[in-house]
């Protein structure tokens, strides 16, 4: 456990009354400015030249499974009577889920004043982002003749003399995923204007200097401009908040509005949402404990910002584990035959190492954030958030899968087992989301100049009201 | 602001300073010494300054919330014409206008016109982007992204006058003062971009062009398939061969031990013929077959099930022909259905004089006494294997002999030379010839006294010009032959 | 970044922080006349019960109890959450929720009868009636196997337990604040933060039992995993409201005047505005799935609340507990006003009684031969009516007396400074 606190300050230690401070270190606003650039200015390092190349390849992959599969039909997938939905539609889940943490970092953390939220909210957002365009590769790809996904749109065509089917919960989906990405690359994109102008002001290049300055729409930093932008970032976190609830709520109505034992539940909203953000942060924290000391951004991403974000994985773990709890109470309760063989099925069914796998990394693993020990330590931290995102994706699969797989007529139960299309597709899908991400890191502020310098100012003039006392310094 | 071309617009005048605070006593001071036209520029936002510098409060909220009403009402009008007026259309019995499964899109949209709202309402608000502006000028200004703060005050203002700005921001502490000029650097774009630009724009042109094109042409190549399959499917006939299965048949018959929708409406009485509750009690394993047979589509059972009855009817053949003490055969033993199912009447008799007439006239006649066209054929040219049809009006026949069940199974399997017409008539069209070739029967032995007095006459009539008839036709026959007879010798 | 200086924090015994005379006189009236309206509301309940309506003088009861309940523990929830995310800004308005918050221990009390109508068969839970099942030919194994959760020995072990968790958390920690009045010992911050993980686990888990026993098992052979939150929903949009009110009442009375600025009336704002939007989530989402499966186990619920004059009550809901709320709490300049905001808050206190009375009243109905849930006449609102405002009054009264003997704001709490000087951005 080699944790650099610069000087000697741990800041997960809060005396009530005071507050913790979130920058680190004898910090100024041009120190932030220079840890931020530096990791897009400098020039690329071997290991992101070769993790660049990894996910490219990845990513090459994607493309030409996805390139078989329009030529070859949907046959080469695992899917098959009565499991239609299959692996697809698992990664998609997963992937929306992920793409909740980046919003609700910026949006309701925004909203509810928590101010850690700062250093990682850009890198999340940008998270979210990609995590979208993964997730909508997979619909789109599932639909069977994918070349005619837009006949999803409500457009007035003149071959097919039709209009979509809005009483479907598949559309909604189109709707609130499509909405979703609009919204959150709005809100990411406009949150990067001032950093885009810092780094427009800082371009020795003139090429470099003219594509930020175009990039941040001629930012000039005045407080006119502030005060507007600032009312229209509040609005749109108000607005993404409710939004990021909407699109995991609709995804798990897709599942919630059917017949199907085990979908048929009322509780998937909520729980869906709050499986979402845990999953979420648990691939913040991946990336974000690896890459704050790769880009050495310690002072910045403190263990504070670990511990806040392992805290809300334990809450919204527990969650997720009292709404499984739930489901199987209510199962027992309501008698109803079906459901209930759902539910044992999933338990102790062909799918019980799935559903076992599920309930140890998402309701077991995270209880050990009750220890602040682990809490504050990176490499558990990272262990813990991995096996969240393993559980996560098998929450997804145990849903799909299990349900679909033995439904009301026996006659057609089958197993499910996936082809190598479906392997490569999870892992090409991986290879997208870092080849984005990596790229997002030497190309754009992966942390919000802006809002840090403004939280810095806050600390200095807390720190001065409260008459910033030596005991504030000492070490815990 | 004037743009008279002298040396350098001066726009106005700006400070810096490097903290927060300084930045907003200056603010304050300025102010309170009556500016109106200032503006402060700072790398983060800075709370208060509004204040500080009497900035007005925004109109952004009242945009976004336009344009989230508009959101909602577009959302629910698209849905309610699409799904409720211009193209109804059924699905999980869900009402057409349902407004629960509107308002998720309508939330949706809602949501998104508000973010555009305030996304596109704060940047025309804040009259951005603008590329170009008069502060760039200075590269000290290059710091207000990173760690400055600077003070403006615009040569417009009413109260401006550049040395008493001056000595007032110095007066706050300003390590740097400056004018602001107008920006005279070079306002040409570099070449290359154009080219970049431009290049990009003919690359992206090409293939919506190329879709286009394609839309508004004919084309005399056939249209590409990407699933062939799919466009051409490989559905087959019913009478055409396949390899998918053994048997070679693309017709499926149906699977053994299942029963198909819309099947086992009848009963296996009415199926056989037989009187399956007394068969149970003597012969179980034949009811069983009967089971798998009629009602489980087992062929093979079907199969065993014809083969006895056929054999046994050869043999009950050959019996009566051999010895009346041939121990009782299969035909005998099985006990029958006494009385037709089906309820006769006039109906059910047209149906089956129809059908008798279609079918079984042939060879049994019109009237039943077997003599129809087949058999006068066959016995015009002698045929040696020929076996004359039964007539319909010996006593063997008669209900209290043969019962309408066995006279069912007859028609049904056949006996001796004859096939079995399961396969041709329908199971109540064979019921029902059963029941007309009673009244076949009963037509043969009637005695006039049941025919009703007012009728009596008229049918006396009919009897008296049929006998006529019937003679007339004898006698032509036996011209005809007479001629015939001649006309070989 | 204020202009202004921060004001000091006042001294300890200052009159700002004690619960002003002309309130501490409403004590006895309030009790009294609680307790007498109860009483009234519950012979008048009584005496409306039929044949058709058997049920309806203990439900009348219920809905009362219910709704003051999940104020309560919507009071108690907040007290924990502020602990859990070390709240600064709403230390001046904790006291008024945990003087709310404590009344979970005599709620416990006003808990008997319904516990007693349990072992009495078929006063209140139609699953005490032995001979439910038979009646509505039900399968006899299933319902075996569902009497063993709804049965009274277990049903009164439950309760135990639910209110033994709240009880001890709302003891815990209205002793920990309150002692920190007189030791203004730090510590003692740390040590409720410390417990409150756990505590929000302990507390949701039994507040979705509690749900399911007393709101859900009014109709036996109903189910919705969803039904715990959405009384939690209502419960905590309630409580917030709550403790705006009193809040408010507190300082038009003369207490906290400095304290509680238009700050906290914003952020309350905010949390109504939330959570007006939080219940309309969880209901609708509730409904959407069970309109959307319709599947007759699970519609009959909604069905006997859109017959007689439920169906009314029903779409009243939408408008009053979600529209009419949510455009008026929507603005900044509304929710920054005290009195506008403690108008809202008294407002949304009605409907939420009205959403309590719709879960619960519809069940009192004769079940065996469908009849039509009914209000049973202007005498049964009245009596309904009666009851409600009785035992609010008597619990009122309760909190006036309790914080009469304290002090209404947490005088010694560390974080009390950070809350005054407060500001919204």
């Amino acid at each position: 456990m080699s944790l650099a606190i610069p000087n000697g300050l741990d800041n997960t230690v809060e005396r009530p009354g005071e507050r913790a401070p979130l920058v680190l270190g004898e910090t100024t606003y041009h120190d932030i400015t220079e840890a931020v650039c530096k990791v897009a200015e400098r020039p690329p390092s071997k290991g992101w030249i070769g993790g660049f190349l990894v996910a490219f390849a990845l990513l090459q992959m994607l493309g030409l499974l996805i390139v078989y599969l329009i030529y070859t039909g949907v046959g080469v997938w695992g899917n098959r009577a009565p499991i239609f939905w299959g692996w697809p539609i698992v990664n998609f889940v997963f992937w929306v889920g992920i793409g909740h943490a980046g919003t609700l970092i910026s949006a309701i953390l925004f909203l509810f004043r928590q101010e850690w939220r700062t250093s990682i909210n850009r890198a999340a957002e940008a998270m979210t982002i990609f995590a979208v365009a993964c997730a909508g590769t997979f619909p789109g790809i599932h639909v069977g003749r994918a070349w005619l996904a837009f006949w999803l749109a409500p457009y007035p065509s003149l071959n097919l003399w039709m209009w979509p089917q809005f009483r479907s919960p598949l559309l909604w989906d189109v709707f609130a995923v499509s909405t979703y990405g609009t919204v959150s690359l709005l809100f990411w994109y406009m949150g990067m204007v001032p950093d885009l102008a810092t780094f427009r002001d800082r371009s020795k290049n003139k090429y470099r200097r003219m594509a930020y300055g175009i990039l941040c729409l001629g930012w000039s930093g005045s407080s006119r401009h502030w005060m507007r932008y600032e009312k229209a970032y509040a609005i749109l976190a108000a607005l993404a908040a409710p939004l990021v609830l909407s699109v995991h709520t609709i995804v798990s109505f897709d599942f919630a509005v059917s017949q199907v034992p085990g979908w048929h539940t009322t509780i998937f909203p909520p729980y869906f949402v709050a499986g979402a953000i845990f999953s979420g942060f648990a691939m913040v924290l991946t990336l974000m404990v690896p890459a704050r000391q790769m880009l050495n951004l310690e002072k910045l991403i403190t263990i504070r910002h670990l511990e806040n974000m392992c805290k809300i994985i334990l809450a919204t773990g527990s969650i997720v584990g009292l709404a499984y709890g739930t489901e199987f109470f209510i199962a027992w309760y309501g008698q109803v035959p079906a459901e209930q063989f759902a539910f044992l099925n999933r338990a102790f069914g062909p799918y019980a190492w799935a559903y076992w796998t599920m309930i140890s990394c998402n309701v077991i693993s995270p209880q050990i954030f009750w220890f602040k020990k682990a809490r504050t330590t990176p490499w558990i931290i990272v262990v813990v958030s991995i096996f969240v995102n393993i559980g996560m994706w098998f929450e997804r699969f145990v849903i799909v899968i299990s349900s679909l797989s033995r439904d009301y007529l026996p006659s057609a139960w089958a197993y499910f087992s996936p082809t190598w299309v479906d392997w490569g597709m999870l892992i090409g899908s991986f290879g997208l989301f870092f080849t984005l991400f990596l790229l997002f890191c030497r190309t754009l502020p992966v942390i919000n100049m802006a809002e840090v310098k403004a939280t810095l100012a806050k600390q200095e003039h807390m720190a001065h009201l409260h008459g910033h006392g030596e005991e504030a310094g000492e070490g815990h | 602001m004037s743009e008279t071309k002298i040396e350098t617009t001066v726009h106005g005048m700006m400070a810096e300073f490097t903290t927060v605070d300084s930045l907003l006593s200056a603010c304050r001071r300025v102010r309170d010494a009556g500016y109106t036209k200032t503006d402060a520029y700072t790398p983060f936002p800075v709370h208060g300054i509004d204040k500080a510098l009497g900035i007005k409060p925004t109109v952004l909220p009242w945009i976004c919330l336009i344009a989230g009403a508009t959101g909602t009402c577009i959302a629910l009008a698209m849905q309610i014409w699409m799904n409720s007026i211009d193209y109804k259309y059924i699905i999980s019995g869900k009402p057409f206008l349902s407004l629960p499964a509107f308002i998720p899109v309508a939330f949706e949209l809602t949501i998104l016109l508000a973010s555009f709202g305030a996304f596109f309402g704060m940047w025309a608000l804040n009259g951005l982007p603008k590329f170009s502006n008069p502060m760039f000028t200075d590269p000290r200004f290059d710091r207000a992204t990173d760690d400055r703060f600077f003070l403006y005050v615009d040569a417009s203002d009413e109260r401006y006058d550049a040395a008493g700005v001056r000595s007032l921001m110095a007066d706050t502490g300003s390590d740097y003062i400056n004018e602001v000029v107008e920006d005279d650097s070079p306002k040409e774009v570099p070449k290359p971009v154009f080219l970049i630009w431009g290049l990009s724009v003919a690359a992206s042109l090409v293939p919506l062009i190329c879709i286009l094109t394609m839309r508004v042409t004919n084309s005399s190549q056939p249209r590409f398939h990407i699933f062939f399959d799919m466009d051409f499917s490989p559905a087959k006939d019913a009478q055409q061969v396949t390899s998918l299965f053994v048997d070679n048949r693309a017709m499926r018959s149906d699977v053994p031990g299942t029963v198909a929708r819309g099947q086992m409406e009848e009963s296996l009485d009415m199926l056989t013929g037989i009187d399956v509750e007394a068969l149970t009690l003597t012969d179980p394993p034949r009811v069983e077959r009967l089971v798998r047979a009629y009602m489980q589509a087992d062929d093979q059972a079907k199969a065993e099930e014809q083969e006895t009855l056929e054999k046994e009817a050869e043999a009950t053949d050959e019996a009566t022909e051999a010895a009346e003490a041939a121990p009782a055969s299969v035909m005998d033993t099985t006990p029958w259905v006494e009385k037709n199912p089906l309820t006769v009447d006039a109906d059910l008799l047209a149906t089956g004089q129809q059908q008798f007439a279609i079918y079984c006239s042939v060879c049994h006649g019109m009237d039943g006494y077997g003599n129809g066209l087949v058999n006068q054929r066959a016995q015009s040219i002698s045929a040696p294997t020929w076996v004359p049809p039964a007539s319909m009006h010996q006593e063997t026949l008669y209900a209290d002999k043969y019962p309408d069940g066995k006279l069912f199974s007859t028609i049904s399997n056949g006996i001796r030379k004859m096939p079995g017409y399961a396969g041709q008539i329908k199971l109540k069209d064979r019921w029902a010839i059963v029941a007309y070739v009673r009244a076949l029967q009963k037509s043969q032995n009637a005695s006039l006294d049941l025919v009703p007095d007012a009728k009596k006459a008229a049918v006396e009539k009919a009897v008296e010009e049929a006998k006529a008839e019937l003679k007339r036709q004898a006698e032509e026959a036996e011209k005809a032959a007479a001629a015939r007879q001649q006309a070989q010798q | 970044m204020s202009e202004h200086a921060a004001p000091a924090v006042k001294p300890a015994d200052d009159p700002a922080f004690q619960l002003p005379a002309s309130l501490r006189s409403l004590q006895m009236p309030l009790l009294g006349g609680g307790l007498v309206a109860l009483l009234i509301g519950m012979g008048l309940a009584f005496s409306v019960s039929d044949a058709d309506m058997p049920r309806f003088g203990m439900s009348a009861y219920l809905t009362a109890f219910l709704y003051v309940l999940t104020i309560v523990l919507g009071c108690l929830f907040f007290v924990l959450i502020q602990h859990l995310v070390r709240a600064g800004w709403s230390v001046v308005v904790r006291r008024v929720a945990e003087c709310i918050m404590i009344m979970t221990v005599p709620m416990a009390f006003l808990f008997l009868p319904i516990l007693f109508s349990v072992f009495s068969e078929g006063a209140l839970f139609i699953w005490t009636d032995p001979e439910y099942a038979s009646k509505l030919h039900l399968d006899e194994n299933m319902w075996e196997t569902k009497k063993l959760f709804l049965n009274a020995p277990f049903f009164l072990l439950r309760a135990l337990i639910y209110f033994g968790i709240w009880g001890a958390l709302a003891v815990y920690y209205w002793r920990g604040s309150v002692n920190q009045d007189e030791t203004g010992e730090r510590a003692a911050t740390d040590r409720m933060q410390y417990w409150s993980g756990p505590a929000v686990m302990a507390f949701s888990l039994s507040l979705s039992f509690a749900a399911f026993d007393w709101g859900m098992s009014l109709a036996p052979m109903w189910f919705s995993t969803m039904f715990g939150v959405y009384m939690f929903a209502g419960g905590i949009l309630a409580a917030h409201c709550a403790i705006t009110l009193m809040t408010y009442v507190l300082q038009r009375a003369g207490a906290l005047k400095e304290e509680v600025t238009p700050e906290h009336y914003h952020d309350l704002g905010k949390y109504i505005f939330g959570f007006v939007v939080f219940w309309t989530y969880i209901s609708f989402s509730q409904y959407m799935l069970i309109w959307y499966g319709n599947i007759p186990e699970e519609t009959e619920w909604f069905f006997s609340r859109q017959e007689g004059g439920f169906g009314y009550l029903s779409i009243g809901l939408i408008f009053f507990h979600w529209l009419l709320p949510f455009f008026g709490t929507m603005s900044r300049h509304v929710r920054r006003r005290p009195g506008v905001m403690a108008f809202w808050a008294a407002y949304i206190l009605v409907v939420h009684f009205i959403d309590i009375y719709w879960i619960v009243m519809p069940e009192a109905r004769m079940v065996e031969h469908h009849t039509i849930p009914g209000f049973g006449g202007a005498l049964g609102i009245l009596a309904s009516l009666l009851c409600v405002v009785g035992m609010t009054a008597l619990v009122v009264g309760l909190v006036l007396r309790v914080a009469g003997g304290n002090r209404v704001v947490p005088v010694r709490d560390p974080r009390l400074r950070e809350s005054i000087i407060f500001e919204n951005i």
